[in-house]
């Protein structure tokens, strides 16, 4: 009690110290606290996007040279993401992990529309099973106009409602539910495949940016035929006689006046399975059941499961199945947004980092200073009979006095702060800003564990700049005492 | 009579040096003697013989080179800092040239402050500890300041305020390093008359040093130091012992 009642006193006996400790504290704690509401709320806005509306909480990919993202981008420059080969043994793994709510295959690419031979535009398509992207995705998506496939209908597309406005903009015409336009690809092995589509809705994405509200929901055969995996369809084409004839009959080499060999029947199923035309899925022939291609396997986790240990866990059973598939969270499934949000973070914790460095190098001067000047009182204290505990005691409440009033000025500060910037939100100046932000305006979220992180962060750099001066305040000898003051 | 256990300090033989620079300070040269339990002391002697020296090691807050130097019947080199700083705590109270008040707290908590050190209960009650701080600030005629802060006193005041700090622990032995320096000769003389009052009153025993012959003779017992060295050490109705 009397060290607290000692220790408050010197606050306010020692004011210049006090004030210039007290400023940098609680500028920091403001800092920190908005500086993280800000990242935090920009993270929390994306990953709410991400993991509700586009990659769930994890996700397996095929086996690139490197990971990839949802958008098929990676650093291996394969044109077509490779299927996940042991598609079902995954499925069957989580489905029997704790903590995960939802599982979702997906297919995935880059397409070009036309409406006859014109193009009218280009964009992200994923090839889903639409009942279970509905469920998985059920917050993220409406349908604003049409409606949606049922299961098992042929060849069909959801647009988003961006892509439609810029479709038909492009067009001169509206694109909607009921017409038809062109699907076109190019494969790795099939070259470029085209495909008819019927729209048969027109989707919104509540939660999306520029890039992911253009991104159209195409049946899964159909873009299994658009990557060039038509072997490895749900279902079998099925051609009209006519078709079937032109494709038994068709050879290759009276293209270039070379007619080929009645032996050579591997280019003819090679051709055939090029063109999407197989009459049944080639593993058939061998007896083995075909397994359907599927890109992407996306995991949705249950409210409050730890995503690190399914991470691991997964990744645990990838490699051991040996594919070289990747397993991955939804950060590096995002892409360079969320990346660029997680860098940011990273960017704004090392700078904290330095100047917390900083700061504790002047808090732990201004400190030395101030028990240089008071060593006749420690001195005298140890020579009343107090123990070296004592002295301990006295500066560190002294300390966490001052941390915990500059810490809540700085409190009030960051969050005064954090209430004009809420009151108007933080416009993107860009594009690209907008993807970061998750939408057109930044309006940070107040959190009461951002301003605890932050308060401990200060009052965490207070104890440590202390350590050093109570190092020096516990070697002063009572003998001081005596030297006078 | 018989002495031995009278006896509260006993230094014999005791050499005390201090590296200045490169040189070699030779502060206490062989120092013997021993003072009595309840004493009024005076430690004599001219700036640098020794004084100061022989109350920092009486009070246990410096060590000698060689010797021995006993306080309240415990050989103060046989002890360690926590040994030597509760010895100090409950058998040593402490006046000083300059007072060493605490400024942040008012008169009756600077008094009270080593009852409240490590939460040492003094053996008795809180009401009865405030009863005992009470009593000290009126036996030094403070009662109408307790609640002022130390630089609101003058130098008697603030000195009457530290000579019932060191007495608040009731310990056996109060040192006081040159009381008087810092005060005018009026306010000296009151405050070594206190000491004498409350050395019969409480049978404390008071060391104190100074170099003013003139104060030396309130006391019952003198010690003069030369260059280091006891020059003479006398009751007052004693012949010199050197």
């Amino acid at each position: 009690m009397i060290a607290a009642k000692m220790a408050w006193g010197n606050l306010f006996l020692h004011k210049a110290k006090s004030l210039l400790l007290g400023t940098i504290m609680c500028l920091g704690i403001a800092i920190l606290f908005v500086g993280n509401s800000l990242i935090d709320t920009a993270i929390g806005g994306l990953r709410k996007m991400f993991v509700e509306g586009f990659t769930g909480d994890l996700m397996v990919t095929g086996p690139t040279a490197f990971p990839t993202t949802i958008f098929g981008e990676t650093a291996g420059g394969e044109q077509v993401i490779p299927h996940i080969a042991k598609f079902p043994d995954y499925e069957k793994f989580l489905a029997s992990e704790k903590g995960v709510a939802a599982t979702l295959p997906l297919l995935g690419g880059q397409v070009e529309m036309g409406l006859g031979e014109q193009v009218i535009g280009r964009g992200s398509a994923f090839g889903v099973d639409v009942e279970r992207y509905k469920s998985f995705f059920s917050g993220n998506v409406t349908i604003v106009d049409g409606a949606w496939p049922n299961k098992g209908d042929p060849a069909w597309i959801v647009i988003s409602e961006t892509s439609a406005a810029m479709l038909s903009r492009a067009a001169g015409k509206k694109i909607g539910p009921g017409g038809k336009i062109i699907l076109s690809a190019m494969g790795d092995t099939a070259g470029i495949v085209i495909r008819e589509v019927k729209v048969a809705g027109i989707v919104r994405f509540n939660q999306s940016n520029q890039q992911l509200a253009r991104i159209s929901l195409v049946d899964a055969d159909t873009m299994r035929d658009l990557l060039g995996f038509a072997s490895l369809r749900d279902t079998a084409v099925k051609l009209t006689p006519d078709q079937q004839q032109f494709v038994t009959a068709f050879d290759p080499g009276s293209l270039f006046d070379n007619p080929a060999p009645a032996a050579d029947s591997t280019a003819q199923s090679a051709s055939a399975a090029n063109a999407g035309a197989a009459s049944k899925p080639e593993s058939s022939a061998a007896g083995i059941v075909p397994v359907p291609a599927w890109q992407y396997l996306l995991v949705k986790l249950d409210p409050g499961a730890s995503a690190s240990k399914v991470l691991a866990d997964l990744t645990k059973y990838s490699a051991g199945i040996d594919q070289g598939d990747h397993v991955q969270d939804w950060i590096a499934g995002a892409g360079t947004v969320a990346r660029t949000a997680v860098t940011i973070r990273l960017i704004f914790d090392l700078m904290i980092f330095i100047v917390a460095v900083i700061v504790i190098m002047i808090t732990m001067n201004v400190l030395v200073v101030s028990i240089s000047e008071r060593v006749p009182e420690i001195g005298t204290l140890r020579a009343l009979g107090a123990k070296r505990q004592f002295i301990r005691k006295m500066i560190l409440l002294e300390t966490t006095f001052l941390a915990v009033l500059a810490g809540a000025f700085g409190l009030l500060l960051g969050y005064f702060i954090l209430l004009l910037m809420k009151k108007s939100g933080i416009a993107a100046p860009n594009l690209y800003f907008e993807a970061i932000f998750a939408g057109k305006k930044l309006v940070p979220v107040i959190s009461l564990s951002g301003a605890i992180k932050a308060f401990l962060w200060i009052f965490g750099m207070s104890i440590l700049s202390s350590l050093y001066p109570i190092a020096l305040a516990l070697r002063i000898k009572p003998v001081v005492a005596m030297q006078g003051e | 009579m018989d002495t031995q256990n009278q006896y509260v300090v006993r230094l014999e033989n005791v050499h005390k040096s201090y590296a200045l620079g490169k040189t070699e300070v030779q502060a206490l040269q062989g120092v013997s003697f021993d003072i009595l339990k309840g004493d009024f002391i005076s430690i004599a002697g001219p700036s640098g013989s020794g004084k100061t020296t022989v109350l920092n090691l009486i009070g246990c807050v410096d060590t000698a080179s060689s010797g021995l130097v006993s306080v309240l019947g415990q050989r103060t080199d046989t002890l360690n800092d926590e040994k030597l700083t509760a010895l100090r705590h409950k058998g040593v109270g402490f006046i000083f040239q300059t007072f060493n008040l605490i400024p942040v707290l008012n008169i009756r908590e600077n008094i009270e402050l080593p009852a409240l050190l490590d939460g040492t209960d003094l053996g008795m009650s809180k009401s009865e500890r405030e009863e005992w701080v009470a009593h000290l600030i009126e036996s030094v005629g403070l009662e109408d300041r307790m609640n002022h802060k130390p630089a609101e006193l003058s130098g008697g005041q603030r000195q009457r305020v530290a000579i019932a700090r060191a007495l608040v622990m009731r310990p056996p032995l109060v040192l006081a390093d040159e009381p008087t320096a810092n005060l005018d000769s009026a306010t000296g003389e009151s405050i070594l008359e206190l000491m004498k009052r409350m050395n019969r009153e409480f049978g404390t025993t008071f060391i104190f040093s100074t170099h003013d012959a003139g104060i030396v003779a309130i006391a019952d017992h003198v010690i003069r130091l030369k260059d280091g060295k006891v020059v003479e050490n006398r009751r007052v109705d004693e012949k010199a012992a050197v």
